[in-house]
């Protein structure tokens, strides 16, 4: 027996202002008892609240029938001798087995109710996910990819090393990265299902190996900690309300001395001439567009200070420009076209905004294209890229 | 995937791919020993699933269920055998451990019981009862749970081998 055996893997908590009991963590007890502070925690709770009690147990890895059988028995004879009180359990669609388990209980009692919270993860993140988007998805990797792939050995990528791509949309870059630098291994995760059986369906086709593509939730991985010796997520902390959640995860994921690497925008700073005051201001308020669905399109140049105060040390911070000259100048167009459609189009009407501001607002995009299509035009979209190291 | 391959006996061909055997005297000096070998065993046969991560999570789940009706066997001596084997989407557990007479006759009846159609009505009155689940219901949990189809077959000596077939890419997103 190992130290380790004697250590709790699970964490029962309550929190007074939310209503919430939460309990996280393998719990796999040999007998109740094992479990009596959790218990005495829920009955506690139970004896507390008013209206509803919030069960989260999103965070549960595994529960065996016994501890399972224990909590549900509370839960249920809390209900009859309290029919005021509403249970809602909060599960996790990414943890396969919870909802089918725990979703059981509203069928025994009708004042438990039992909801997946993933739908709402990422709150403006439907934007970018509908089926049109896909091939703009990779005509943009395709376009960054040029940069990309001779600055990643800058960051710790390199041959036969085991590495993640966290939020790893349709999967192209998994796969640009397999067939350049070899990896050993990839994990590739992503909490849109449609974008994941899009990334399978391209490795069948192709007959490529060696990506696991897995669904998951970026900020509730459940992915073992210190596996990994690159870490890459890219232009996704951006979107994301709350980043640092996140770069807990890739720390946590990440072997010591690994690196984790994320790219992100500072659309503000997306240029072209001519056109340049016109194209300038589209992209302020693109900026503050994200904003108002808490999306922080200006990261980029943040990257430092999230992936310092994330505890990371060694830490290297670059820019580089894709620019209307990189290739096909009509790629970047099209590129700014599939922006327009869905900033000037569902974002902007979503926000309420007028048709004389999506006017102008549409129009800035057109002078981007102009720029970008202009025989003596330049148009570019800076990205940030930074790495830093967990420490040994 | 590769082509289905059948018996003579007309039942698909379930390739091996691992297997870990234990004294029983070992296995039940320690609890955690189920949560292992789950957790190893999940891991090692996820590896070439659509979702690696959340199958074995899955398997994981239902297997350790496994382990620790085995672990409450009452027959100190002989040998546990956890054997997975593929064939598609489906994958099976052969556990065969140690057990009294008496115990083979309650698994016996207990998976008879599952394939009946009052199944989950018997596992929601477990969940709303008073008693811990008892070997019958975990072994009912699997099939209301994870859509698992169970039956027991002859093994050496006084031992009893539990076949549990688990359609867990089914059950994937």
């Amino acid at each position: 027996m190992s130290p380790n055996d004697l250590l709790p893997r699970f964490k029962a908590q309550y929190d007074a202002n939310n209503q919430e009991f939460s309990i996280s963590g393998v719990v796999r007890p040999q007998a109740i008892d094992e479990l009596g502070p959790s218990i005495a925690l829920l009955r506690d709770a139970i004896g507390r609240v008013r209206g509803v009690l919030y069960v989260n147990v999103r965070r549960l890895t595994q529960m065996n029938n016994a501890a399972f059988h224990a909590f549900s028995r509370i839960i249920i004879d809390a209900c009859r001798a309290r029919p005021d009180l509403k249970f809602v359990v909060i599960t996790s669609s990414v943890v396969g087995w919870t909802s089918r388990k725990f979703g059981r209980l509203s069928g025994i009692e009708p004042n438990v109710t039992v909801e997946e919270y993933d739908s709402q993860f990422y709150p403006g993140q439907g934007f970018l996910e509908e089926g049109g988007f896909v091939p703009i998805l990779r005509t943009q990797t395709k376009m960054t990819w040029r940069h990309e792939r001779a600055i990643l050995p800058r960051h710790g990528m390199r041959p036969g090393i085991v590495m993640a791509d966290i939020c790893c949309g349709i999967g192209d870059f998994a796969v640009l990265v397999q067939k350049e630098f070899q990896p050993s291994r990839i994990v590739a995760l992503d909490h849109s299902i449609s974008s994941l059986n899009y990334a399978r369906r391209v490795m069948r086709e192709f007959d490529i190996r060696g990506i696991e593509y897995t669904y998951g939730d970026a900020s509730e991985m459940l992915l073992d900690e210190a596996q990994f010796d690159l870490v890459t997520c890219r232009h996704s902390l951006q979107i994301f309300n709350r980043p640092e959640l996140i770069l807990k995860e890739l720390y946590r994921i990440c072997k010591p001395g690994g690196r984790v690497y994320i790219t992100n925008e500072k659309n503000s700073h997306c240029l072209g001439e001519p056109r340049a005051e016109s194209i300038r201001w589209t992209y302020n308020e693109v900026a503050k567009l994200f904003g108002h669905f808490e999306m922080d399109v200006e990261l980029g140049p943040k990257s430092r200070r999230y992936l310092m105060e994330a505890g990371f040390e060694d830490i290297r911070v670059e820019t580089f420009m894709v620019t209307n000259l990189d290739g096909d100048p009509q790629d970047f167009a099209d590129v700014i076209a599939a922006w327009a459609d869905v900033y000037a189009g569902e974002m902007a009407t979503r926000r309420g905004d007028g048709p004389e501001f999506v006017a102008r607002f549409r129009q800035g995009f057109q002078d981007h294209i102009f720029a970008a299509l202009h025989p003596k035009g330049y148009a570019g979209w800076p990205i940030w890229v930074a790495s830093g190291r967990r420490p040994q | 995937m590769g082509p289905v391959h059948h018996d003579l006996a007309g039942e698909p061909t379930f390739e091996p791919m691992i297997q870990i055997d234990m004294e029983i005297r070992t296995f039940v000096s320690a609890w955690r020993h189920c949560d292992y070998v789950s957790t190893y065993m999940a891991r090692m046969i996820s590896q070439n699933r659509s979702d690696s991560v959340r199958h074995s999570n899955l398997f994981s789940s239902a297997f350790n269920e496994l382990l620790e009706v085995a672990f409450r066997t009452r027959h100190a001596d002989g040998a546990l055998a956890c054997r997975v084997s593929r064939h598609g989407a489906t994958d099976r557990i052969e556990l065969t451990f140690p057990c009294l007479p008496e115990e083979r006759q309650f698994y016996e009846e207990a998976v008879s019981q599952v394939a009946g159609f009052e199944a989950r009505e018997r596992y929601l009155n477990s969940v709303s009862g008073d008693l811990a689940p008892s070997r019958e219901i975990v072994l009912l949990e699997l099939a209301v749970d994870y859509n698992a189809t169970l039956r027991v077959e002859e093994a050496d000596g006084d031992a009893i081998k539990l076949v549990v077939d688990l359609p867990l890419e089914g059950l994937q997103h």
